[in-house]
């Protein structure tokens, strides 16, 4: 069978792809499709904010691109972040260590701490004149089949149109102002299919499936430009 | 016997056909039967048992959608994994086994459309080869109860281009499993009575020790269906299509045969419920070409259907000898008594339709058809007897005139003593259908239609003997005119010319002409009203009524104000009339309509009585109400609740007088998870039949109600009381990978008939006026069945499946009281016992593989 | 004996017929090495596929497809399979193994400007924009927005005609039903027909349950055995008659499979010969033979002649009784008069023969 037909390529990947990946759900996957709101107490973990400020700050600003900024995010969103990270295990992230020995309540309060914060740019960029890009996130991109990003990250990338009345839409993080470096990463693992641990990571591993490197990259660096 | 070989041809024909590729359509929705092949193991073809995916419908949104009405849909089914065949690719799933019974399982009712034979079974074969390509696809699906059920099916295509089909499939049907025969010969065409019973010479205790001796057996009737069709696009536009299916029906039944009565003459008469022989094939063939095309729409088609019956007729022997009311009279011995079986017939039907899409969005369509019936079977001959039949009034049986009422049997044992040697009946049907709807703004739809449906009869029968130049038949194998002198059923001008008998068939034909006019409006977004008036003018020929009208007026209601609750009303009154009613319209086809005829001082014995009203053409009015509403209570939940209620009141004072239905369902479901879902139901109806009639005191020709013949204190009713209770439940749930599901079904019937009268005259036996009783003994059916089973998984392609199905029913019919002791009374023999309470199970283990 | 070696020898047959099926298959497959000189060299994509073996496009019937109309959105532009399968994966990779994807996947592959999902849902530009303003796409479930009537017609894009022919007017369509009601293309619920639910006949219980109930009793056709089907004697699609039959009247109706009853008979049983329907009830009844009433005071509605048929009887008529008659007792009146549906003896006038 000749790959080269996308049509065809599309149906065989998907049937010849579901024994592995697809049938059976893989322990410790998360169905984040019918969540309800989330509460914590910030003062909990208000001093105990060491481990999580060297790489995202204090007030959720984080120093380094390869790390997001978290400040103002989401307060499910960030729950379930941390869940992933603790279902997720892998040894190769950093995060895996530090969640292992939290409660799920520590979860809930460190969740309600960042999303506390005020959602700040990291650092100042120029604003990215990309016409190409802006109309990928706006109306999606056809030969490559990629979804627009406005219809579940808001036309101004601040979150799901519908944040504020379902908390399920919450699990749609705003964009803008994001590092870069950290939105091209995220990218590129939905497209490779890393670690799916969520329903969620599923929608983005089929919405991501045929993005490029360069446009990953492009895309990233037009979001960190939008000023948050 | 003849056109055996047609059956038999077309057997083969598909082996033949299958290579061209190029033969008749697959049912559809439009045209013919077969829509559907599966069994009792799996009626939905193995879906409710198969895994639901645990992913669930969406990524985005949890659970299931709902249809539009507000009913969930259900999550779908896992994916098979399919496995790359070069360019095709294949999935599917074989299920073998083996079940085993036990209980009562022999029981008529509990096998009644199945044929649970203990042992290994094919559950299911369900193979699918697609291929991308160009989307051919080709499918394979069977399952092998038993010898006689089982189906196999087969399809081969290419989605949008064209489809072959082939089946094969086998069903029973059980009708008795207590009968008892005192015939040889059953299943076959001439049943003979068993040693050491001897025609027209056994008394009644050597019949009934006879039928006691008689092993017991199994009544039932199979039928083995093949059939093969096809249908492509000839063009985008044009679709052709073709089906052919034979089936052959194969077994016995219960039946009757009279030798005239008993209940009035003890030790007298006969009467026998025969075992018939089942022995037929009906070769169904449908056909069209259709276009639809962004204007014209067009559909033709061809039915045709052939009937064919092994037999002309079947023949039985008579263990009872008969006796003439008249005192030193002697009875002819009558040995044989017959049955003329169903006539071969041919039909075929052409039909056209055009329609073509109007301004206003609108859409006119015309259809016409025509078609006729045809029978040309050999008829067989008035009576099958050797000597003579009749009376011998002074106790002997020689012909002449001392013995008026002793006839010659080869005068009318053979086909020469028929006025036409074969059947020569012909139906023509003739349909007229025309509708119009126009949309003349987005709210207002309109719409208008007509329709004439005519059926012609295109030939009479007369009963007349050109051998004797007598008219009229020998009534009841010879029995009525061996006991009553005078009765035998002839009627000739000269000694016979008062005689009452029948001797033309009555032509029917019908005509229908039907007028609509409707419109629906929609009232803002959340309602849609509508409104039909149909008027219905029925005239049939040699009926009661020449003119039969209906008005009808049908009031629509949809609301789905709220969005959890979807709402249906619909509400139809209508009202029937027509002409006089003339209660005797049948006189032309008795002996009374021929020249010659004399009617005795007495006159004629009244046909009926004149305030019978036969219900298909009396008056009546009519109230129906359908109300169903579709709830949402919660995300994965449905409730839906339905009302449907009939009243027809009949103007009538003898005859149906009243026809009321009323009923009401519950339903609700619930899939909380992919891996779980359960669904509860309890339904109630119940109906209510009342009739009238009257009872003779003493033949006349007075037909009043009122009169000498039909006195009021002859009055009596009945009232026929229905009530249903249905329940039912489903559950199924995955704990883990292993699988469990449950069901469990419900029903109670139970059925009163009461009655009441004026006075004793009324009933058939005066005294049974005391007996303080007015009501039959309820008729019930009352069964409970419960399915149970684990699925576990094997291995990545392998589960097992354990099942258990547990049935118990009770079940009384009056009509059998009495018969699982005696079915032997005077000279009344019955080989049915009836319907018997059952408590059987089937356990059953299933590897299924998914290939 | 003669019975088995009948079975062994249609079972034979139905294997060879089987095979016989599925040889044209085979003899149209050509061998692989046929296969392969008749192709082009190695790109199966694009305009060389009108040019292969195949001389009929590739799917006629989908070949027509085209982007559905959506009012509610008219300035969308169609956005292409790949990007819906971007959000819906899990809805495309159910869809995948329906006929409708079969076909048309086919066809896109024929022709790439032949539209996959967006051939029933409509240009997809303005809902992938705002996916949840409701509307912007056809959607077919319950809250979708988009009204029955497009929904429909939609559908009847392509199913226009043949059985669907009478649709407009019919009690469905003027109960405001959409076909996606019966029918849910998206997953192979059933086995065959594209349907909402496992089968034929539990799709029309879920508002017929009163009717899919009477099939629960004691006489009735074999319709919860999964041996027929609604639709073998309903079109729920529409049809020229009032209860949806598929022929023009009642009796053709029963005839298609009880085709012994229709005659014409040298006798005829008027009520027969007007409506199968006087005497019997179609989806079930606790009387034998699924009469409406029971025997006979079923015959007695309409028969009260001289002597015998007009008599009240009572139970103590029955075997069990002090005096059995045979008017009362097991199959009654049609014991005698057993050719009841009419007959073609000489002497059956009376249906005694």
């Amino acid at each position: 069978m000749n790959l080269r037909s996308p049509c065809l390529a599309r149906i065989a990947a998907l049937l010849l792809a579901m024994p592995a990946v697809a049938f059976a759900l893989p322990p410790g996957f998360l169905d984040l499709r019918d969540t309800g709101p989330v509460h914590g107490n910030a003062d909990a973990v208000r001093d105990r904010l060491e481990a999580c400020s060297a790489c995202h700050g204090r007030d959720g600003v984080s120093p380094v691109p390869i790390f997001p900024s978290i400040g103002g995010m989401p307060v499910e969103y960030l729950y379930w972040q941390l869940v992933e990270f603790q279902r997720e295990a892998d040894p190769e992230s950093p995060m895996t260590a530090l969640v292992m020995t939290l409660g799920d309540q520590d979860l809930r309060d460190y969740a309600t701490w960042y999303a506390a914060q005020k959602p700040v740019a990291p650092a100042a960029v120029d604003a990215v004149a990309d016409e190409r890009i802006a109309r990928i996130f706006r109306e999606g991109d056809v030969a490559a089949g990629i979804p627009p990003c406005s219809g579940c990250h808001g036309a101004d990338a601040g979150g799901h149109p519908l944040a504020t009345s379902e908390p399920r839409y919450r699990l749609y993080p705003p964009l803008r102002g994001q590092h870069a470096a950290y939105l091209a990463q995220r990218l590129k693992d939905f497209r490779d299919g890393k670690n799916l641990v969520t329903s969620n990571d599923r929608i983005m591993h089929g919405v991501a499936e045929h993005i490029s490197d360069e446009d990953a990259q492009a895309l990233a660096d037009w979001l960190q430009a939008m000023a948050r | 016997m003849r056109d055996r070989r047609l059956h038999r041809t077309l057997r083969l024909l598909p082996l033949a056909t299958a290579v061209a590729a190029a033969m008749p359509v697959q049912a559809d929705s439009g045209v013919g039967v077969d829509t559907w092949r599966a069994n009792r193991l799996h009626p939905d073809a193995g879906v409710s048992i198969s895994a639901p995916d645990e992913r669930g419908t969406s990524w985005l949104a949890p659970g299931q959608r709902r249809a539009p009405t507000g009913n969930l849909y259900q999550c779908p089914l896992e994916p098979a994994p399919p496995r790359e065949r070069g360019d095709w690719i294949g999935h599917g799933v074989l299920e073998v086994g083996a079940i085993a019974t036990s209980g009562d399982d022999h029981d008529a009712q509990w096998n009644r459309y199945v044929d649970w034979d203990s042992g290994l079974i094919l559950g299911l074969l369900d193979y699918t080869l697609e291929r991308p390509d160009d989307g051919s696809y080709a499918n394979v699906r069977a399952s092998r109860i038993s010898d006689d059920d089982e189906y196999y099916q087969a399809v081969f295509g290419r989605a949008g281009s064209f489809k072959v089909q082939a089946f094969l499939r086998d069903v029973p049907n059980v009708l008795s499993d207590d009968a008892k025969s005192i015939w040889n010969g059953v299943g076959g065409n001439e049943l003979t009575l068993v040693a050491p019973l001897v025609p027209a010479g056994s008394t009644r205790a050597e019949v009934a020790a006879a039928h006691a001796a008689a092993p017991t057996r199994t009544l039932s009737v199979t039928r083995e269906k093949q059939g093969i069709g096809f249908s492509m696009y000839l063009t985008p536009r044009w679709t052709l299509y073709a089906n052919a299916t034979n089936e052959d029906r194969k077994g016995a039944r219960a039946f009757g045969g009279t030798f005239f009565f008993n209940f009035p003459f003890p030790d007298n008469g006969g009467i026998f419920e025969t075992l018939r022989p089942i022995d037929d094939s009906t070769v169904n063939l449908n056909g069209g070409l259709r276009f639809a095309g962004p204007v014209w729409r067009m559909d033709f088609g061809y039915v045709g259907s052939f009937y064919r019956d092994a037999y002309t007729r079947f023949t039985y022997e008579t263990p009872y000898a008969l006796y003439p009311v008249v005192p030193g009279a002697v009875s002819a011995p009558l040995t044989i008594g017959q049955f003329a079986t169903e006539p071969d017939n041919d039909y075929h039907n052409l039909k056209a339709t055009f329609t073509r899409k109007l301004p206003l969005n609108g859409e006119l369509s015309l259809t016409a058809s025509g078609g006729r019936m045809r029978q040309d079977d050999d008829l067989i001959a008035p009576i099958e007897c050797q000597g003579v039949f009749g009376i011998g009034l002074e106790g002997s049986l020689a012909l002449g005139p001392q013995n008026p009422f002793l006839f010659d049997c080869a005068d009318w044992n053979t086909p020469d003593a028929l006025s036409r040697r074969s059947a020569d009946m012909q139906i023509d049907t003739t349909l007229f259908d025309g509708r119009i709807v126009l949309q003349p703004s987005g709210d207002l739809t309109v719409r208008g239609g007509v329709r004439w449906n005519r059926e012609d009869y295109r030939d009479t029968y007369l009963a007349f003997n050109p051998r004797t130049g007598q008219y009229g038949y020998v009534s009841e194998n010879g029995a009525q005119g061996s006991v009553v002198p005078g009765e035998i059923g002839f009627w000739d001008p000269f000694g016979n010319a008062s005689n009452v008998t029948r001797v033309r068939s009555l032509a029917l034909d019908l005509e229908t002409t039907e007028a609509t006019f409707a419109a629906d409006w929609k009232l803002g977004t959340h309602d849609t009203l509508g409104a039909t008036y149909t008027f219905n003018r029925f005239e049939p020929t040699h009926r009661e009524r020449r003119e039969v009208d209906a008005h009808s007026l049908k009031l629509t209601w949809v609301n789905r104000a709220l969005d959890w609750l979807t709402f249906r009303a619909n509400y139809t009154y209508l009202t029937q009339d027509g002409d006089r009613y003339n209660h005797d319209p049948y006189e032309h086809t008795f002996s009374m309509s021929l020249p010659g005829f004399i009617a005795l001082p007495g006159g004629v014995l009244a046909h009926t009585v004149d305030a019978l009203r036969k219900y298909d053409v009396s008056s009546r009015d009519q109230n129906k109400l359908d109300l169903m509403a579709t709830l949402a209570p919660r995300a994965d939940m449905t409730l839906s609740a339905s009302l449907r209620g009939e009243w027809n009141d009949y103007d009538a004072v003898l005859g149906r007088r009243g026809y009321d239905t009323l009923g009401f369902t519950l339903q609700w479901e619930w899939q909380p998870s992919p891996r779980t879902s359960t669904s509860v139901y309890y339904g109630y109806d119940r109906s209510s039949l009342g009739i009238a009639n009257i009872n003779d005191l003493e033949n006349g020709d007075d037909p009043t109600l009122g009169g000498a013949t039909y006195p009021l204190e002859g009055r009596w009713w009945v009232d026929d009381e229905q009530r249903n209770h249905n329940a039912g439940a489903t559950f199924r749930h995955a704990f883990g990978r292993v699988r469990f599901d449950a069901g469990w079904n419900s029903l109670y019937s139970r059925g009163i008939t009461s009655y009441r009268f004026a006075s004793p005259v009324a009933l058939a036996y005066f005294s049974d006026g005391a007996l303080g009783i007015d009501r039959f003994p309820p008729m019930s059916w009352r069964v409970n069945s419960f399915d149970i089973g684990i699925t576990f998984p094997l291995h990545e392609r392998a589960s097992l499946r354990l099942f258990d199905y547990y049935e118990r029913a009770s079940i009384r019919d009056w009509h059998y009281d009495g018969f699982d002791r005696v079915r032997v009374i005077d000279h009344r023999v019955y080989a049915d016992g009836g319907p018997e309470s059952y408590d059987a199970n089937m356990v059953g283990l299933l590897l299924r593989v998914t290939l | 004996m003669a019975q088995a070696r009948e079975a062994r020898t249609r079972r034979m047959a139905a294997l060879a017929w089987l095979l016989a099926v599925f040889a044209p298959l085979a003899i149209a497959q050509q061998d692989r090495a046929d296969l392969s000189r008749s192709l082009p060299s190695s790109d199966l994509s694009g305009d060389t596929v009108a040019a292969t073996r195949r001389d009929l496009i590739a799917a006629p019937g989908f070949a027509l497809a085209r982007v559905g109309d959506n009012p509610a959105a008219p300035g969308a532009t169609p956005v292409g399979e790949r990007m819906c399968i971007g959000c819906h994966q899990l809805e495309a990779e159910h869809f995948t193994h329906t006929f409708h994807a079969l076909g048309l996947h086919a066809a896109n592959k024929a022709d790439a400007s032949i539209p996959v999902c967006e051939t029933c849902h409509g240009a997809g530009s303005a809902h992938a924009r705002e996916p949840t303003t409701k509307g912007l796409i056809i959607g077919y479930t319950k809250g979708s927005q988009t009204p029955i009537e497009v929904q429909a017609r939609t559908c009847l894009t392509c199913h226009e005609g043949g059985p669907r022919d009478h649709w407009r007017g019919s009690v469905h369509q003027r109960n405001d039903l959409s076909c996606s009601d019966c029918h849910n293309p998206m997953a192979k619920f059933s086995a065959e027909g594209s349907l909402a639910r496992g089968s034929i006949n539990d799709t029309c219980a879920q508002c017929h349950r009163d009717v899919r109930m009477q099939f629960d009793r004691r006489s009735h056709m074999p319709l919860p055995e999964g041996q027929m089907s609604c639709v073998d004697c309903h079109n729920p699609h529409g049809s020229l008659t009032a209860p949806l039959l598929k022929t023009n009247t009642v009796n053709e109706t029963c005839y298609q499979c009880h085709a012994e009853k229709r005659g014409p008979f040298l006798f005829e049983h008027a009520p027969v010969r007007t409506n199968c329907l006087n005497c019997h009830t179609p989806h079930g009844s606790n009387q034998h033979a699924l009469l409406v009433a029971p025997i006979p005071f079923l015959c007695q509605q309409c028969h009260s002649h001289q002597r015998h048929p007009n008599d009240l009887q009572t139970p103590a008529s029955l075997a069990t009784g002090p005096h059995p008659d045979e008017r009362l007792m097991g199959r009654a009146c049609i014991t005698c008069h057993a050719n009841i549906h009419g007959s073609n003896a000489p002497s059956g006038p009376r249906f005694h023969e």
